[in-house]
């Protein structure tokens, strides 16, 4: 007896259609790298035909990426992130946990620990304890990392509180192998932030839409759609003239942007026209051919595997320096952080840039080659 | 019906391995349990055995060194693409190497001058028409699973698809092969030539052979001139059956249109769910049909369908209004098979074949079958080539279900060819559907068959047990 819900792995019939979204399957072209030999593997799991140390199935529950690619080609509907939860709960307990993610998950189970990764960074904050309105969720790894973005989100939203102690919402945990605790953070930040929660984090909004309910969480571009248009109007009605948070509609130069999506915002929110709008708005949009592919950030991937991260990364920039763009959008901090060190590596001309910095006017300076 | 398990996969012995190993490579051979676990299956239901090895060869050479050695060990060999197949066809039943021909995925060229296209086996269906698109031309063969099938698999199988109608199925597009027999031999049959009969005609004969005969490692395909445009219209009907009649009436008034799909109301259920096109789900069946060629031309050929569907008693007709809403009507009939397993975790579908006129009998023989076997069978298929895919759903775990499904498939089988129709129209026969083959093709063809079988693979390593080996 395992820990695998019936219905979600009887659902797969095995009918192969996830194999070409599966960057992974890519790689390999070896099934057992592909969504439907992971939940073979599952299945002799669960059946005890494979036993839980096998060491193709700990490598399998670590190569995958949990982009969930698969789980929008699904005809037959599998909900494939909710069986990696599960798997990674059952493989991923004390020293089955790479050593990274386990260091990490640490590191923001506290809230005074988030707090102090955010302290030194400046990072936007507003006074006060739980506020009524809309706030503005800090991330615990975006406040460290990039607080120009909760800055940016802060400017063009002038109404989001942000109060420094919220914690971690805890994405990290439910990808990780815990995903009871990470119910749990998740439902503590939504005590602490009661209202509308907005996040500049794909990722963060995903998790945390499945355990508070889509109502209450929005995702900056769709925070911005919503705001914009009352009514929640569907965002592929041609962008209005007023773009949201008052940023002037014509810069004299506009720039070329392209966009990654976060995989779990469009994989599991189906949020996807929303930042490509925004982005028309302030520039010409460039479509790039695996902008809705994983770049290999994945959460921690990009730290407990760094070979595979970069090898799924490398075509991607071949990709964006072949697009003659300006800059690249993210909405997620891990994309950024991942397209950030990439494109440095390759000293190539191209920014990375978060959406909420390109729609508060930021235009970083092309970094010369 | 019991989940037909064999073999846990014994393992090759180490001599082999190593060998196996000096011809591609350490990492493209696999034979711990954790690897070659996801090999015991393909998509088929119920039919599973463990390989004792996946091997993922890069070359004709190493695969023809493959055979060699495998032949002189005596270990059964399973050629495999995507493993799509929907007639257990991959499973290695008697255990031995899975040969995995993914990695063998470029496309050699497109050539406009010569309308053809030479491609790896392990390039996609999809793969290798978008390619051919790019240079303003079609591959006619689409497979529901186009975008997952590999070129080996649907030559190896003679995939039909969407447009069999108009456009006929892949071995209607199959100039030349190479292949690499039992013996590790390497032929070349065929070539770029539209026109030559020196010799058996060995490119038809591997056409559909089912990894028994060869493992092919290169193909030589035609193409054809992009069609300018292509249009769609839905039809909805009180019944499958009704649906049935408005085909023929269309062929019958000497229209051959590109696409005639019919799915009955668990079907269009089921699709509706998954896509979201906004279809109608009080309606008994839905015919799409479909054209393609001149603007002028397609237009008057939907209009005049509609107008044939009407008069037959349809309840709403209307005409895909542009190129993406038709698309995306086609990407939503090509996922019915897997969108059905909502109704249930096992999906059993079938594939018989009757002559065109006898379409809405066959689909009224499979509803009293259903019925008689208290059974849930769901029915779509390729109507206008008179491909039925009966698909029974059961409960995973509900064993007596199973049963009466296996029986109720042995009764629509024997209706088919009653009715001079056949046992599979385009999924084959692999092991699923063999014990039915005896009876659709008679003694002594089965024992020709064999023979040739023998000619082409006398140490009987290719993929034994399957089609007719
Ligand atoms: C949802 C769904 C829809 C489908 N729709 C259709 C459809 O519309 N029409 C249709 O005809 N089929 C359809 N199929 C069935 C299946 O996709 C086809 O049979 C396809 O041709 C199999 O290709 P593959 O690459 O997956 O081959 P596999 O399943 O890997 O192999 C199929 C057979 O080919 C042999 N083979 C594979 N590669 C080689 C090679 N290089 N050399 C020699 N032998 C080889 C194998 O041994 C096996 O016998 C569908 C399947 C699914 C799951
Ligand atoms: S597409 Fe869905 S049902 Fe088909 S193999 Fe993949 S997960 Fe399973
Ligand atoms: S989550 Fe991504 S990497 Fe993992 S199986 Fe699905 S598509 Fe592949």
């Amino acid at each position: 007896m395992t820990g695998f819900t019936p219905d979600l792995l009887n659902r797969c019939i095995a009918c192969g259609f996830c194999l070409p979204a599966c960057p992974t399957y890519a790689l390999t072209k070896d099934e057992t790298s592909s969504p439907r030999g992971r939940i073979d593997l599952m299945r002799a799991l669960d059946e005890g035909t494979l036993p839980a140390d096998d060491p193709r199935v700990r490598e399998e529950a670590s190569f995958c990426l949990g982009c969930r690619a698969c789980e929008t080609v699904c005809p037959a509907g599998v909900q494939y992130g909710d069986l990696l939860e599960e798997w990674r709960d059952q493989q991923w307990q004390g020293s089955g946990r790479p050593l990274v993610a386990r260091l990490l998950m640490i590191l923001v189970d506290a809230r005074w620990r988030v707090r102090l990764l955010g302290l030194l960074r400046r990072h936007a904050r507003t006074r006060g304890g739980r506020p009524e309105g809309p706030s503005l969720m800090l991330g615990c790894f975006e406040r460290a990392l990039f607080p120009k973005v909760s800055r940016a989100a802060r400017r063009l939203f002038p109404e989001l509180a942000a109060p420094a102690a919220q914690g971690c919402c805890g994405a990290l945990h439910a990808h990780n192998g815990d995903s009871a605790r990470g119910r749990r953070m998740a439902e503590e930040l939504g005590r602490r932030l009661p209202g509308t929660i907005v996040t500049t984090s794909g990722g963060c909004a995903a998790h945390l839409s499945s355990v508070l309910g889509r109502d209450r969480v929005k995702e900056l571009s769709r925070y911005a759609y919503e705001r914009d248009m009352p009514g929640g109007a569907e965002p592929s009605r041609p962008a209005a003239e007023t773009p949201p948070g008052g940023v002037p509609a014509e810069t004299a130069d506009r720039p070329r942007v392209a966009l990654q999506d976060s995989c779990h915002l469009r994989n599991g929110l189906d949020v996807w026209r929303e930042p490509r709008a925004m982005l028309e708005r302030i520039g010409t949009y460039v479509e790039l051919p695996s902008a809705g592919t994983c770049c290999g950030a994945a959460g921690t991937y990009a730290l407990v595997r760094p070979r595979d991260s970069r090898r799924v990364l490398d075509a991607k920039l071949d990709e964006i320096e072949a697009a003659g763009v300006d800059y690249v959008a993210v909405v997620n901090p891990g994309c950024y952080r991942q397209l950030d060190q990439g494109l440095r590596r390759r000293k190539s001309r191209v920014r990375a840039v978060h959406l909420a910095e390109l729609l508060a006017g930021e235009r970083p300076r092309r970094r010369e080659p | 019906m019991p989940a037909k398990t064999t073999a846990t996969g014994e393992p090759l012995d180490a001599a082999t391995l190593r060998e196996l190993r000096a011809i591609v490579g350490a990492e493209h051979v696999r034979h711990a349990d954790g690897d070659v676990t996801p090999y015991a299956r393909d998509a088929t239901p119920l039919f599973r055995a463990r390989p004792g090895a996946v091997v993922h060869p890069a070359s004709t050479e190493e695969v023809a060194a493959v055979l060699r050695l495998a032949g002189a060990r005596g270990v059964p060999v399973v050629p495999r693409g995507a493993g799509s197949n929907l007639c257990s066809a991959t499973v290695p039943l008697q255990g031995g190497i899975v040969l995995v021909l993914t990695r063998l995925d470029r496309i050699l060229e497109i050539s406009a001058e010569e309308l053809l296209a030479v491609c790896q086996p392990g390039v996609t269906s999809a793969a290798l028409a978008d390619a051919a698109a790019a240079h303003g031309l079609l591959y006619a063969p689409d497979p529901g699973s186009r975008s997952v099938a590999t070129i080996g698999g649907t030559v190896a199988t003679c995939a039909g698809g969407l447009r069999g109608l108009k456009y006929g199925v892949t071995r209607n597009y199959v100039l030349g092969l190479e292949a690499v027999l039992g013996t590790g031999e390497v032929i070349r049959t065929g070539g770029r030539l539209w026109k030559d009969v020196a010799g058996y005609d060995l490119t038809r004969l591997l056409t559909g052979s089912e990894g028994t005969l060869g493992v092919i490692t290169e193909v030589t395909l035609a193409l054809l001139p992009a069609p300018e445009t292509a249009g769609n219209g839905l039809a909805y009907f009180p019944t499958l059956a009704d649906a049935g009649r408005a085909v023929t009436r269309v062929i019958a008034a000497g229209i051959v249109p590109a696409t005639l799909e019919f799915l009955d109301a668990r079907c269009v259920d089921a699709v509706e769910q998954h896509a979201r096109l906004g279809l109608r789900r009080d309606a008994g069946a839905l015919l799409i049909f479909g054209d393609d060629g001149e603007p002028a031309a397609v237009a008057q050929r939907l209009d005049r369908m509609a107008e044939l569907c009407r008069d037959t008693g349809a309840i709403e007709v209307s005409v895909a209004g542009h190129a993406a809403e038709s698309e995306a009507l086609l990407a939503a009939r090509r996922c019915t098979l897997p969108a059905l397993s909502r109704l249930g975790s096992i999906t059993i579908l079938e594939d018989v074949g009757v002559p065109r006129p006898r379409i809405a009998e066959m689909v009224g023989h499979i509803e009293d079958i259903a019925q008689r076997h208290d059974v849930t069978i769901a029915t779509f298929g390729h109507a206008g080539d008179g491909n039925l895919h009966p698909t029974c759903v059961i409960d995973k775990g509900d064993d007596a279900a199973g049963e009466r499904a296996h029986d109720a498939f042995g009764e629509i089988f024997r209706t088919a060819m009653r009715l001079g129709g056949t046992i599979t129209g385009e999924h084959g026969v692999g092991a699923a559907k063999l014990p039915y083959l005896t009876e659709r093709l008679g003694a002594a063809q089965i024992d020709l068959q064999r023979r040739i079988k023998a000619a082409f693979d006398p140490a009987g390593i290719l993929n034994p047990g399957k089609a007719g080996s």
